[in-house]
């Protein structure tokens, strides 16, 4: 049984799930396919219930994570193969080239400068743009830039640009540098893809991409966060603060067929973001169920109230383009009215990673009718997967909170230990 | 001050051009070279590589260096990889400090002259401060792999169930008679949550055959002392002797309670005939008894979120079961007319809504309203309610059935006292942190999971218990010595008055009492150096071990005066 372990995702449940099986000893490879860890946990400013500091509460974790000597962590690393059995894997991972040594990097960031690409940022939602060479955000951990080849004229173009290679004094830049591929001997999987976003331009009602005032929640989080595309300034696209915000909840819920469970709470965020940082913002919360479960979650809805957010009961939401920015009709209590606000923001359903799918194929486990991993319920086992030896934690299995997700990966980690344990001494036979 | 027989070593790192540009080093080296104490001042282009590593490596050697100063980038990055070559190199890592002129001085100042000033001054008080360093060593502690677990509901069984092996024992106590806590009297599971209570009942059967899990029915946990790995745990039993054991951690699953709907007569509890809480209903369909009354129900109002303003917060399982009820009730009974009456639905699990929906289709009543009143009407009971458009309405039923908040559970006080973990402003267990250590408290080693923690759902709790395991069993491995903090608190018992301000201002109860000597004492197994001990001792008497009053007192002066 090889006691070596493959963590799939490098959000904060791949992360925590990193930590404590190297804790444990064993050697972990955490294969993460953008080129940094930390995923969508750490987009964010700031963290309900408490309002917590993301980037403060997770970066000793990834410091922790980087610094572990049981830890090999694997950027732009996806898994193409999975042969042999559990206990005794084999993950064939393809790990692309970034072009840039993390040994002789040391995160300086002279090499951004002269490049002469200029493409919109993924990471920022395409609120701003980056370098051919770049880190996603300021504080991007692991602080090694990598090369995008799609962009740089390197590779799209076959010009003989080595502006970035020339500005960097550590010869860190190594254009021959090429994708490889890993045959990794492991005894068990962590899957912790995380999850994405329902995609707003499938509800035109909604006005998203029609009127420039209509932000997705993740567009307001690195609206707001102050490592973000406007370094915290609160500025629409047309470059005036808002003065007067509408928040929709369950976007895209009717069409997902489930309630995500965190957007009544990050919604609710949102609408404390606005009233603190503008002075005078009228927030308006357009929800249909309050889904705050918990013990300190309607302590949060309360104090959000209390700031003087109006959450108004309603259905039917349309958004509409109007001199203000847009108008907001919906009908309450039988009533048919309407806004007119400066700023919209949808808090989209959470949906499962797309990429779950072709992955789980890889795994041999199985998915459930939404690409959420299927987990065994017939056994009460909230991790355990379709196929003995491969877990799951996070978003992955299904929408929750970062607490939840944390929760997850020390159940994960609990199956591959307790498993070893049950297995490496033999059963004592009692008279 | 630094001794005579000293030779510290300062390095200064030109991180490329990032330090080298932006600060003089040429000047560096001319003044920290004549300090007191500093036997040399070297530059590298790149202390961090592996050629500069070796460097610093085989200089602490060939110049017989006692001290290490390495001045270049944040603690964050490299503290500890200096730390690293200070221990190849045959020096106590406690004997070298890292200065940061990168992020502190060269990114942050435009004007060379006045980086390359604060960066002499930073090194100035690195040095200073370094000649005041002693040795440190770290400690190594035997430990116990056995774990004991509080309660035998569901979360205490999962818990249980997922630590014991041949090379770990588990003991489970259990106050009552029977292990299963409320999951077991519950009719069954939401149907995408398990194959119902022979679910629950399999787990029981397994921990009787278990043979590495220990059952005390009828048992209460009385005393625990000491510290993560070695727990001093008495335990008395149902009848005979106390017993004692010992373990190297401790599972809290001590369920819940229920809010009371008698508290307030609103609810017409224990007055109207046929008002029922859910679990009342969840016991009578589980014992078959509802199925043998005389009158079956014909008309049934399900009630949410009773107590919910009470306990100020939503207990997030009311819903779903009550779902789960009303679909019972709805194949037993295929007449009845059922009526939920709610504010908020929360079905946050992804598989809630089908469900819900599934319900709707049934022909099962959703009126979103606030119940004023249950009483005894003219033709059995009214319930009196207000809808959303502040319209009053009644509905006569023959069946109420209340779903009331989830409360902490009795017992949450005593065990807190005794564990000496928190309780937060809700009356359940505190976490550590609300969102990074959910299942773990501040008393490391002692973790909370189940309805302990927090109103939650079957398999919620599940994945708590596993995640509390999974913690125990990444850290707890047999023959395994564990390594606790070198930078803790210690105790100047000449100094000490006993007036114990520590021991209350210590959130992991490593600062105790010692009634014989009049003293406090630290036990350095369980201090993480936090040094709030030292901060609030009003004598003076606490020093932290690494930030001693003289270490940090001769740096701040240094750096303030030079």
């Amino acid at each position: 049984m090889n006691k070596d372990i493959l963590v799939i995702g490098g959000g904060i449940a791949g992360i925590q799930a990193s930590l404590l099986i190297a804790e444990s000893g064993r050697k972990v490879y955490l294969a993460e396919k953008t080129s940094m860890i930390g995923g969508n946990a750490i987009k964010f400013e700031e963290v309900f219930p408490n309002m917590e500091c993301s980037t403060c509460m997770l970066a000793p974790k990834q410091q922790e994570l980087l610094q572990n000597a049981n830890i090999e962590l694997l950027t732009l690393a996806t898994l193409k193969r999975l042969d042999g059995s559990p206990g005794d894997f084999t993950a064939t991972i393809q790990v692309k080239a970034g072009y840039v040594s993390p040994v002789d990097c040391i995160g300086c960031g002279a090499c951004y400068e002269p490049c002469p690409v200029s493409v919109k940022n993924p990471f920022e939602e395409n609120l701003n743009e980056r370098k051919a060479i770049f880190v996603p955000c300021a504080g991007a951990l692991p602080n090694v830039p990598v090369i995008d080849t799609d962009n740089c004229v390197r590779f799209t173009k076959g010009e003989d640009c080595t502006a970035c290679q020339e500005a960097c004094m550590f010869e860190a830049i190594d254009f021959n540098q090429e994708d490889k591929e890993l045959q990794l001997k492991v005894g068990a999987v962590v899957v912790a893809t995380g999850f994405d976003e329902f995609d707003v331009k499938d509800l035109p009602e909604y006005g998203y991409g029609e009127l420039d005032c209509v932000y997705t929640a993740m567009e307001f989080e690195r609206l707001f966060a102050s490592n973000g595309p406007t370094l915290g300034e609160l500025t629409l696209r047309n470059g005036e603060t808002p003065k007067k915000a509408a928040i929709v909840h369950c976007v895209g819920r009717d069409k997902v067929g489930y309630c995500s469970g965190i957007c009544c709470m990050y919604s609710a965020k949102f609408a404390r973001f606005l009233k603190h940082k503008i002075d005078g913002a009228e927030v308006f919360a357009l929800y249909s169920d309050l889904c705050v479960p918990g013990k300190l979650n309607e302590r949060f809805y309360r104090e959000t109230l209390g700031e003087g957010v109006s959450y108004i009961h309603c259905g039917n939401v349309k958004v509409e383009k109007n001199s203000k920015g847009a108008k907001v009709t919906y009908d309450s209590a039988g009533k048919s009215e309407s806004i007119d606000v400066d700023m919209v923001i949808l808090a989209p359903a959470v949906i499962a990673n797309p990429d779950n799918v072709a992955l789980a194929e890889i795994l041999g486990i199985e998915c459930d009718s939404r690409g959420f991993f299927a987990t065994e319920t017939g056994s009460l086992a909230p991790v355990t997967t379709s196929r003995e030896g491969i877990y799951v934690a996070g978003c992955a299995e299904s929408p929750k909170d970062i607490a939840a997700s944390i929760t997850q990966a020390g159940a994960a980690v609990n199956k591959i230990i307790s498993t070893a344990e049950r297995a490496s001494v033999p059963q004592a036979v009692e008279d | 001050m630094a001794s005579e027989e000293y030779r510290i070593g300062v390095y200064v790192c030109e991180c490329g051009p990032n330090i080298a540009d932006a600060v003089d080093i040429d000047r560096v080296i001319e003044e920290i070279s004549p300090l007191p104490g500093v036997a040399v001042v070297k530059r590298h282009k790149l202390f961090c590589s592996g050629e500069g590593k070796e460097f610093l490596k085989q200089d602490i050697i060939d110049e017989n260096i006692t001290h290490v100063v390495v001045a270049a980038c944040s603690p964050k990055d490299h503290e500890a990889t200096f730390a690293g070559v200070c221990k190849e190199a045959g020096i106590n890592p406690y004997l070298y400090q890292i200065v940061n002129i990168r992020e502190g001085c060269a990114w942050i100042i435009k004007d060379k002259e006045a980086a390359t000033k604060k960066a002499i001054s930073y090194i100035r008080a690195g040095v200073s401060r370094v000649g005041y360093h002693v040795p440190l060593e770290q400690l190594e502690l035997d430990s116990v792999p056995d774990v004991l677990v509080i309660g035998g509901g569901i979360a205490g069984i999962e818990a249980a169930l997922s630590l014991a092996s041949p090379i770990r024992k588990v003991y489970l106590i259990e106050k009552t008679e029977t292990l299963g806590g409320t999951a077991a009297k519950l009719a069954g599971l939401l149907p995408y949550q398990g194959e119902g209570p022979g679910a629950i009942k399999s787990k029981i059967d397994a921990v009787g055959e278990n043979e590495n899990i220990e059952v005390y029915l009828e048992s209460e946990v009385e005393k625990a002392l000491g510290f993560f790995g070695n727990f001093e745990i008495s335990i008395r039993p149902h009848e005979g002797d106390p017993v004692e054991l010992n373990v190297g951690a401790i599972v809290v699953a001590t369920g819940f309670s229920n809010y009371d709907p008698a508290e307030d007569k609103k609810w017409g509890y224990g007055k109207v005939d046929n008002v029922f809480t859910a679990l009342d209903i969840e016991e009578q369909i589980s014992s078959g008894e509802i199925k043998k009354s005389k009158t079956a129900p014909k008309k049934v109002a399900l009630i949410h979120c009773v107590g919910r303003d009470e306990v100020g917060y939503c207990s997030g399982i009311c819903c779903n079961y009550l779902f789960k009820i009303a679909n019972n009730l709805k194949e037993t009974f295929k007449d009845a007319n059922i009526t939920h009456f709610y504010r908020d639905l929360c079905v946050p699990n992804k598989n809630d809504e089908a469900f819900f929906n599934n319900l709707k289709e049934k022909g099962i009543e959703f009126v979103r309203a606030d119940v004023s009143g249950v009483s005894k009407g003219k033709s059995g009971i009214e319930v009196a309610y207000t809808d959303e458009s502040g319209e009053k309405g009644s509905l006569d039923v023959d069946m109420v059935i209340l779903a009331p908040a989830v409360k902490p559970g009795e017992d949450t006080e005593r065990i807190a006292e005794m564990l000496d973990i928190t309780i937060d402003e809700t009356g359940f267990f505190e976490e550590e942190h609300l969102l990074l250590g959910p299942v773990n408290t501040a008393v490391d080693g002692v973790y909370i999971v189940g309805c302990a923690q927090g109103p939650r759902n079957i398999p919620d709790t599940i994945s708590q218990s596993n995640a509390a395991a999974g913690a125990i069993l990444s850290r707890l491995i047999p023959g395994q010595k564990l390594l606790p903090e070198v930078k803790v608190s210690e105790v100047l018992e000449s100094l000490c008055t006993g007036c114990q301000t520590c021991v209350n201002v210590c959130s992991y109860g490593a600062a105790s009492y010692d009634e014989n000597k009049g003293v406090s004492v630290i036990n350095e197994a369980i201090c993480r150096g936090c040094g709030n001990c030292v901060g609030s001792c009003p004598s003076g008497a606490i020093r932290s071990k690494h930030f001693t009053e003289t270490q940090l007192h001769q740096e701040v002066i240094e750096a303030l005066l030079s």
